[in-house]
C-alpha cells in the first residue's frame, strides 16, 4: 500500500559515532528506515540503543564528540548530510522539528512561553513580534491550553507539566514542518497526561498531514500512535514492519522478547518474561549479532557473523539469521492473543 | 524584581549601602551647585593660595588669588576652603564633591566595557569549545598572568597620563574574570535542553547565546561586576597616588590622597596636623567602596540560585 509512495525521508546506513578518550562508541551504526508523507513511525528499544542519536544525527545536531561518519539522510530528495549549517539551519524548525523528552528543561525558564513559540516563527516567516505573538496564541489554543491570551506571557515555571509539553508541542509545529520528531515526548509525564498528548499529537497530525517519528521505548505509546515500526537494539535496526505485523508476527527474538515482557491482562502468567542479559557495553560490542549472548535462539553462526537486514515479506524486514526458528515459536502459540 | 528590591531595603548591610551610594550619587548630580566651579573645566580643583603647606579647613582664599579672578573677571562663587586645602593649596572640597564623579565614571565606564569584553570572549568560548575555547582562554590566561596593578601601571605609562588612559589600562587588564565566569557557567548552561530545543527550531549562534544563554547566566558577572566598581576606583586611585594617573589638579580622590603624600605624618611635634590632607579623600574612597561592595553582597545572596530556590 506504502511502496508506491516515495518516502519523505529515507535514511540508508546510517552511521554515528562518538570519540571518546576511551575509544568509539559506534551508537548509531548502520541503521536504515523510511518515513512516508503522513504516516507515524514509530522507532522502539531500550536506553541507550541509539534511538535518540538516530534522531540528533537526522537533524544534525551533534555536537563533539559525536560525529555522523556515514550513510545518507535523505529529506525530500536532498541528502542532509551534504547541508552545509546555514542551509541545516532553515530546515530546522520550518522543514523537521522536534519535541523532547523533558518539558521541564526543554523551554527556557527566563523566556515567556510567548516568546519561545514566536521565535521560530520570527525567523522562518520574518513577520513582526505583534504577529507572531498573534500566532503563538492561536498556537496554544490549538494544542489545548486554556486561556493562551494569558499563558503566552507566562514563564515555563508557572505552566504545569502537560502544559509546557503542549508548549513544546506549539513550538514545534509553529511552522508547519513537514516531520516532526517526538523524542520520548511522553516519557516524564504521568499515565493520564500521556494518553491526552497522545490523543493531541494524533489529532494535529491529522490536520497538518505530516509526518512523525515517534521515539520511545514504551511499546504501549507505539501501539496508540504508529503506523509502522523500526526496533532497534545496539545501534541497528533489527525488525523493521507495520504495526500489526510487528505486534502479531514478530520475527526478531528481540521483538519478541521485548512483547513477551509487557504486562498483559488477558493472559494468566505467573511470572512475565524478561530479556535475559543487559544492554551490552557500546565500547565493546559482541563479534557476530550484537543480540547473541541474549538471545535462545542463538547459534554459532550468530557467534561469528553479523546479520543483515533481510527482507521477510514485502515491507517486513528482519535483522536475523534464524527466523525459521522463530517462525516455529511462534507458531507454538507462545504468543497467543498478541 | 519586587522581592529583589524588598531584599534589598530590608538589609542592614545592603540599606546601608544603598543609602551610601544614594548620597554619593546625590553629590555628583549637585556637584555644580555644591561645589560651583570657577573655569572652564570643572574637574580643575581651583586653588586657594599658593602655599606649599597645607591649611586648615576653613582657610580663607588668599588675596593674591583673590586679584587674579578678579583680573580675569571670574566671579568667585565661594572663598573658604571648608575641608582645608591641600598642598599647593588645592581645595580639598571642591576635590571630593568633583571627584565623585571621577570615581563615578572610571567605576562605571571600566566596569561596564571590561564586563562586554569578558562577556563576549567568555562565551564564544564557552559555546564553541574545541580550539575556540584553547585559544581564548589561552589568551585569557596570558592577560590574568601579568600582576593587574604593575601591568595598569606599565600601560598607563607607555599610554601617557590622564585619566582616560587610566581607564583603558584599567579595561585591557580587567576583562578577564568576567570572561572566566561567563564561560564556566555557560558551560553549563548549554548542556541544558533548551538550548538544544532552541537549535533545532533553527534559531542562530548568536541569537542562543545573546537571548537564551546570557539571561540564565549574567546575574553572577553582574554581582562580580558591581562589586568591581569599588576596587577598579581603589586602582585608579593608587595609579593616581603613584603618580601616573590623573594630570595634576584633576578633581581625583586619589590624586588627593597622593597631594598628602608629604604630610601624612604631620609636623615634628603634632603628628595629625596635616590629618585633613588624607583624611577626607581617605573617607571618600572607603566609603564609596563600601557602598559597592554592600550591594554587590546582597545583590549575590539574592540572585545566588542555591537561595533562589524559594521563589
Amino acid at each position: 500500500m506504502i511502496n508506491n509512495r516515495k518516502p519523505l525521508l529515507e535514511v540508508k546506513d546510517l552511521k554515528t559515532y562518538f570519540f571518546t578518550e576511551d575509544g568509539v562508541v559506534k551508537a548509531v551504526d548502520g541503521v536504515d528506515f523510511e518515513v512516508y508523507q503522513g504516516e507515524t513511525l514509530g522507532i522502539v528499544g531500550e536506553s541507550a540503543c541509539g534511538k535518540s542519536v538516530t534522531a540528533f544525527s537526522i537533524m544534525k545536531l551533534l555536537d563533539y564528540p559525536g560525529k555522523t561518519v556515514g550513510g545518507e539522510v535523505i529529506f525530500k530528495g536532498e541528502n542532509l548530510l551534504e547541508k552545509t549549517e546555514d542551509e541545516m539551519r532553515r530546515i530546522r524548525g520550518k522543514e523537521i522539528a522536534m519535541i523532547f523528552q523533558e518539558p521541564m528543561t526543554a523551554l527556557n525558564p527566563v523566556l515567556t512561553v510567548g516568546f519561545q513559540i514566536s521565535e521560530a516563527l520570527m525567523i522562518h516567516f520574518k513577520i513582526s513580534k505583534e504577529e507572531a505573538m498573534k500566532k503563538s496564541v492561536e498556537l496554544l489554543k490549538k494544542v489545548g491550553i486554556p486561556i493562551p491570551e494569558q499563558r503566552v506571557n507566562e514563564y515555563p515555571h508557572q505552566l504545569s507539566g502537560g502544559m509546557r509539553q503542549r508548549a513544546m508541542i506549539a513550538m514545534a509545529m509553529s511552522c508547519d514542518p513537514s516531520l516532526l520528531i517526538a523524542d520520548e515526548p511522553t516519557t516524564a509525564l504521568d499515565v493520564t497526561i500521556q494518553a491526552q498528548i497522545l490523543d493531541l499529537m494524533r489529532s494535529l497530525l491529522k490536520d497538518f498531514n505530516g509526518s512523525l517519528i515517534m521515539i520511545t521505548h514504551d511499546l504501549g505509546v507505539i501501539a496508540e500512535i504508529a503506523d509502522r515500526i523500526a526496533v532497534m537494539y545496539a545501534g541497528k535496526v533489527v525488525e523493521h514492519a507495520d504495526k500489526k505485523t510487528i505486534f502479531h508476527n514478530p520475527l526478531h527474538p528481540y521483538t519478541f522478547g521485548l512483547l513477551t515482557s509487557i504486562p498483559r491482562l488477558d493472559l494468566e502468567l505467573k511470572r512475565l518474561d524478561t530479556i535475559p542479559g543487559i544492554v551490552p557495553d557500546p565500547l565493546h560490542f559482541p563479534v557476530g549479532c550484537k543480540f547473541n549472548p541474549r538471545c535462545r535462539f542463538a547459534t554459532d553462526r550468530c557467534k561469528e557473523e553479523e546479520p543483515c537486514l533481510v527482507k521477510v515479506e514485502e515491507g517486513h524486514l528482519v535483522r536475523c539469521w534464524n527466523i525459521e526458528s522463530v517462525i516455529k515459536e511462534v507458531k507454538k502459540g507462545l504468543l497467543v492473543g498478541v | 524584581m519586587n522581592r529583589t528590591l524588598k531584599k534589598l531595603f530590608s538589609n542592614a548591610a545592603s540599606l546601608t549601602g544603598i543609602i551610601l551610594l544614594v548620597f554619593f550619587i546625590i553629590i555628583a548630580i549637585f556637584a555644580p551647585v555644591i561645589a560651583p566651579p570657577f573655569s572652564d573645566d570643572p574637574y580643575q580643583i581651583p586653588r586657594m593660595s599658593w602655599d606649599v603647606h597645607p591649611q586648615p579647613p576653613g582657610f580663607p582664599m588668599s588675596d593674591n588669588i583673590r586679584e587674579i579672578y578678579d583680573y580675569m573677571g571670574t566671579e568667585i562663587k565661594y572663598d573658604k576652603a571648608i575641608c582645608g586645602t591641600a598642598e599647593g593649596g588645592y581645595d580639598i572640597f571642591y576635590g571630593l564633591i568633583w571627584g565623585t564623579r571621577t570615581a563615578f565614571k572610571i567605576g562605571i565606564i571600566t566596569v561596564s566595557l571590561s564586563m562586554l569584553i569578558g562577556i563576549l570572549i567568555g562565551s564564544i568560548s564557552a559555546y564553541f569549545g574545541k580550539w575556540v575555547d584553547e585559544i581564548l582562554m589561552r589568551l585569557t590566561d596570558i592577560f590574568l598572568s601579568f600582576p593587574f596593578l604593575v601591568a595598569a601601571m606599565v600601560l598607563t605609562t607607555v599610554l601617557g597620563r590622564g585619566l582616560d588612559k587610566v581607564m583603558i589600562a584599567l579595561i585591557v587588564f580587567g576583562w578577564m574574570g568576567y570572561a572566566r565566569v561567563i564561560r564556566g557557567s555557560i558551560l553549563s548552561a548549554k548542556e541544558e535542553t533548551y538550548v538544544m530545543a532552541a537549535k533545532a527550531l533553527g534559531v542562530k549562534d548568536a541569537k542562543i547565546i545573546w537571548k537564551h544563554l546570557l539571561p540564565n547566566t549574567i546575574f553572577p558577572v553582574l554581582i562580580q561586576g558591581s562589586m568591581n566598581i569599588g576596587s577598579m576606583v581603589i586602582t585608579a586611585a593608587a595609579l593616581s597616588f603613584l603618580g601616573v594617573g590623573a594630570p595634576v589638579g584633576y578633581a581625583d580622590w586619589g590624586q588627593m590622597v597622593s597631594f598628602a603624600r608629604n604630610w601624612i605624618i604631620g609636623a615634628p611635634g603634632n603628628a595629625g596636623q596635616y590629618w585633613y590632607t588624607v583624611f577626607y579623600p581617605g573617607i571618600f574612597i572607603v566609603l564609596f567602596v563600601l557602598a559597592w561592595n554592600l550591594i554587590g553582597d546582597t545583590l549575590r545572596d539574592i540572585l545566588d540560585p542555591r537561595l533562589r530556590g524559594e521563589l
